[in-house]
C-alpha cells in the first residue's frame, strides 16, 4: 500500500481515432466473450444444438428414401406417376437423382434451420447489449474511458454474433454431408453460409440499435422480435397483398411472367426467408421446384425449368446439353424476352439452350441489404450513447432541493 | 500553476429546470476538494459535467487545461470517474474487471498484469483477486470501482459520493486509502451530503445548494467567514428535577443564548460564543453541582456551518 506498489505514468499521448477503435472492439469483445464463454454451458449449448440438427437431418434423409421408395414403387407399377418421372429410380434409391433430391432436402432444410436459428438468436444476443449496460449502470463507465464508442458497439455487436457464427460455423461439418448425395457443391455452401452471416450480422445490428435506443432490455427484445417477424412474415404478406391486388388480365391467356410482376421486388430483399427459397431454388436438381416459381414471380425474371438438361452454371454460364458453355448476363433474358412474344421467345431459348433458373438474382440483394442495413443501424447506434445524445434515455434529475434536504439534520428542538 | 480543475459559469439546464445554476470552481493541483450540498443541489450533475457524461448548456470547464466540451478524449485520460451509483458486470472476476478497463485505455498486456495486482494491493483487495464482482460486499465494489478509476493512473479523481451505502469500518478505509492517493499527488473531487464524511478529509470545500456555489475555500477559511457560534448538547444525570435544575442554571449564565430540553432528556444549548466561552461554561456548571455525563458539539462543524449558510442563503432568497 505504498507510493511504489502504484503504476507509473501511463503513456499519455492521444491515440488516434483507430487505435482506440480497436482498442474498443479488443476491450469489448474480450469481456464479453470471456463471460459467454465461462463455464461448460457454451460447450453444452453448441452439442445439443449439433445433436438437434443431426437428429434433424436423418429425419428429413429418412423420410425422403421411404417416399422415394413408394413413389418408385407406385411408378414401376404403373399406378402413379408422382413428382418425379419413373425412369429416373433406375437403380438404387440413394443414388443418381433421387441422391440428388435427398442431397437437396437436407441443404435446403439445414439452411432453414439456420436461417430460424439466426433469427430468434441473433436479436436474443444484441438486445441487450446497451440496455444491460444502462440497467445495471455500467455504461458510463465505460463512456468515461477513451474508448471509441464505435469501437465499444461493434465490439459488442461482434462478441453477441461470435457465439452465433460458432453455431453456424460448427453445422458446416454436417452440412457437407450433402456433397455425398450430390446435386448440391461446394460453391452453393458458400452462398448459404454467405447470406447466413450477412443475415446474422444485420438482424444482430436491429437488435443492437433496438438497445440502444430504448432503455429496458425487455422492451428492445420485444421491439426487435416485432421488427423480425415484420421482416418475414410482414414484408411476405404485403408482397402477396400487392401481387394478388394486381388486377389480372382477363383473356385468359398467357401472361408472361414479367407482366403480372407488379410488386416491388425491393419489399422482399430484406425477408430472410425468401433469400433462402432463392438458395433452394437455385441448388435444386429439378429446374422446376417449386421455390424457382416463387422467386421468378418476384423478380419478374422468367426461367425456363428443365429437370434433365442442362442448367445455369455458376458465374454467369449457360451451358447446353452437349456441354458446351456461353456467358450469359441478364440482359440476355430480358432482351430475349421483354418482347409481347415472349412464350414463343421462352420456348424457342430452351429449346436451344436448355436454360435453366438463372443463379444469383435475388439472394445476393437480401445479403447486400442485411449488410448494408447492419453498417447503418451500428452507426446509428453509435450516435445514441454518445454522450451528447443521451438525455432523452435519461431521468431528468431535479436542480431544486428537495423537502428533506441533508439526511442529517438536527432533532427537532422542544421547549 | 495551472489549477487541476476550473469552471467557469458552468450551466446545466434540464427544460426549464437550472440543476447548475453557474458554478466557478478553481481546484489546485493536490486539493481534496469537497463538493457538499442536500440531495438535489447540483453535484451529481456538476461531477458528471467535469466527466464528460454530460454536455454543459453553458459555460466552460477545464481539467488539467483540456475543455471539457472542446477535448473530451484528453479530459478523459487524465480523470478517474466513480459514479454515485455503478453496476458491476455479471460473470467477471474482479482481475478480470480491471483487466477490461486497462484495455479500455489500451494499456499493454505486460503492463496490465502487473498494474492489476498493484492496484488490488492498493485497494486491499488481492486475495479478492478470483472471486466474481458481483459476489463482492459493497465496500468491496466501491474499492473496485476506486481501483478502475486508477488503472490509468490519472491525475484528477472525480468521486460522486463514494461513501454512501459504506458501513463506518468501510467509510474509514476508504478515507484511508484517499489520504493514500493524495499522498501520491492526485487531485480529488469528492461530493457527499454526508458532511462529516468531507470534513477530516478535504483542504476545501464547496458549499452547493440549488446549483450554485454558496461558499468555497478552505474548510477553516469558511468556518472563519461563517462561524455565528455552535449547538452543544448535555447529558445531565439524574431525574427530571436534577435536569430541570441544570436548564435553570444554564439559561442564566451570559454564554448561552437559548437552552432546550430534548425529549430523550437532553439539554441542547445555544453558544454564540467560541469555545473559550463554552470551557468556561462547562466549568462553572461543574462547579455548580450539576452531574454532567457528556456535554459536546451537537454536530460536526461542517454540517453546522452547512445548515448556516443554506439558512443565510434561504432568508435571502425569501
Amino acid at each position: 500500500m505504498t507510493a511504489e506498489q502504484l503504476p507509473g505514468p501511463s503513456p499519455s499521448r492521444v491515440p488516434s481515432g483507430v487505435r482506440s477503435f480497436w482498442a474498443g472492439i479488443s476491450a469489448v469483445s474480450t469481456k464479453e466473450l470471456r463471460g459467454r464463454m465461462r463455464g461448460r454451458r457454451a460447450f453444452v449449448v453448441v452439442t445439443i444444438y449439433l445433436l438437434l440438427l443431426s437428429l434433424f437431418a436423418f429425419g428429413v434423409y429418412q423420410l425422403l428414401q421411404e417416399n422415394a421408395a413408394m413413389q418408385s414403387r407406385f411408378a414401376f407399377d404403373g399406378g402413379f406417376e408422382g413428382d418425379f418421372p419413373a425412369d429416373r429410380f433406375s437403380g438404387s434409391f440413394v443414388s443418381g437423382p433421387v441422391a440428388a433430391e435427398i442431397g437437396h432436402a437436407l441443404f435446403s432444410g439445414i439452411v432453414v434451420v439456420q436461417t430460424l436459428l439466426i433469427l430468434v438468436l441473433a436479436p436474443a444476443f444484441t438486445s441487450g447489449a446497451i440496455s444491460m449496460e444502462r440497467e445495471k449502470q455500467t455504461l458510463e463507465l465505460l463512456i468515461t474511458t477513451p474508448l471509441s464508442t464505435l469501437g465499444m458497439i461493434v465490439g459488442k455487436l461482434f462478441s453477441a454474433l461470435a457465439y452465433l457464427f460458432l453455431l453456424v460455423v460448427a453445422s458446416i461439418p454436417l452440412m457437407s454431408i450433402v456433397f455425398a448425395f450430390g446435386g448440391v457443391g461446394p460453391e452453393d455452401l458458400l452462398r448459404a453460409y454467405l447470406l447466413l452471416f450477412a443475415m446474422a450480422f444485420g438482424v444482430g445490428a436491429i437488435g443492437l440499435f433496438m438497445s440502444a435506443l430504448v432503455g429496458r432490455t425487455q422492451i428492445a427484445t420485444v421491439l426487435s422480435y416485432v421488427i423480425v417477424l415484420g421482416l418475414t412474415i410482414g414484408t411476405f404478406a404485403f408482397h402477396t397483398y400487392l401481387v394478388a391486388s394486381t388486377p389480372q388480365p382477363d383473356d385468359g391467356g398467357f401472361v408472361p411472367i414479367e407482366e403480372r410482376h407488379q410488386a416491388p421486388e425491393a419489399l422482399l430483399w430484406l425477408n430472410p426467408l425468401v433469400a433462402d427459397l432463392d438458395l433452394i431454388c437455385i441448388t435444386a436438381p429439378s429446374g422446376s421446384h417449386f421455390t424457382c416459381s416463387y422467386i421468378s414471380l418476384i423478380t419478374g425474371r422468367p426461367y425456363f425449368g428443365d429437370s434433365f438438361g442442362p442448367r445455369a452454371a455458376p458465374g454467369g454460364m449457360v451451358c447446353r446439353s452437349d456441354g458446351e458453355c456461353f456467358p450469359v448476363d441478364e440482359g440476355f433474358i430480358a432482351e430475349d424476352q421483354g418482347q409481347p412474344d415472349v412464350a414463343v421467345g421462352a420456348v424457342a431459348a430452351e429449346e436451344d439452350l436448355g436454360l435453366g433458373f438463372p443463379r444469383d438474382t435475388f439472394w445476393p440483394r437480401t445479403a447486400g441489404a442485411f449488410l448494408a442495413l447492419g453498417v447503418a443501424l451500428t452507426l446509428l447506434s453509435t450516435q445514441l450513447i454518445a454522450p451528447s445524445r443521451r438525455l432523452r434515455s435519461r431521468r431528468h434529475r431535479s436542480g431544486r432541493a428537495p423537502a428533506d434536504g441533508p439526511t442529517s439534520l438536527p432533532a427537532e428542538v422542544q421547549p | 500553476m495551472t489549477a487541476a480543475v476550473r469552471t467557469q459559469g458552468l450551466v446545466k439546464r434540464y427544460g426549464r429546470t437550472l440543476a447548475v445554476a453557474g458554478v466557478d470552481l478553481e481546484i489546485a493541483p493536490g486539493e481534496i476538494f469537497g463538493l457538499v450540498g442536500p440531495n438535489g443541489a447540483g453535484k451529481t450533475t456538476t461531477i458528471r459535467m467535469l466527466a464528460t457524461l454530460l454536455p454543459p448548456s453553458a459555460g466552460e470547464a477545464e481539467i488539467c487545461g483540456f475543455s471539457v466540451q472542446h477535448q473530451p478524449d484528453s479530459v478523459r485520460r487524465v480523470i478517474g470517474y466513480m459514479p454515485d451509483t455503478f453496476g458491476v458486470y455479471d460473470d467477471m472476476r474482479v482481475w478480470e474487471y480491471l483487466d477490461f478497463f486497462a484495455r479500455c485505455y489500451g494499456i499493454s498486456a505486460a503492463r496490465r498484469r502487473q498494474m492489476v495486482g498493484d492496484l488490488l494491493e492498493l485497494v486491499d483487495l488481492a486475495d479478492k483477486r478470483e472471486d466474481y464482482v458481483q459476489a463482492l460486499s459493497r465496500g468491496m465494489q466501491q474499492r473496485l470501482c476506486l481501483a478502475h478509476a486508477l488503472v490509468h493512473d490519472p491525475q484528477v479523481l472525480l468521486l460522486d459520493e463514494p461513501a454512501s451505502g459504506l458501513d463506518p469500518r468501510a467509510r474509514a478505509e476508504l478515507r484511508e486509502l484517499l489520504r493514500e492517493l493524495r499522498a501520491l499527488g492526485k487531485t480529488i473531487v469528492i461530493s457527499s451530503h454526508i458532511l462529516p464524511e468531507l470534513e477530516e478529509l478535504c483542504t476545501a470545500v464547496a458549499i452547493i445548494d440549488r446549483g450554485r456555489v454558496l461558499a468555497a475555500g478552505p474548510v477553516e477559511q469558511i468556518q472563519a467567514r461563517f462561524r455565528q457560534g455552535s449547538v452543544a448538547r448535555a447529558r445531565v444525570l439524574g431525574d427530571t428535577e436534577a435536569i430541570l435544575a441544570a436548564r435553570r442554571f444554564l439559561a442564566a449564565q451570559p454564554e448561552v443564548a437559548s437552552v432546550e430540553v430534548l425529549p430523550d432528556g437532553r439539554l441542547e444549548l445555544a453558544l454564540p460564543g467560541d469555545e473559550e466561552a463554552s470551557a468556561a461554561l462547562l466549568s462553572r456548571a461543574v462547579g455548580d453541582g450539576h452531574r454532567l455525563a457528556s456535554f459536546a458539539p451537537a454536530a460536526s462543524d461542517l454540517e453546522e456551518l452547512f445548515l448556516q449558510i443554506t439558512a443565510i442563503d434561504e432568508e435571502a432568497a425569501a
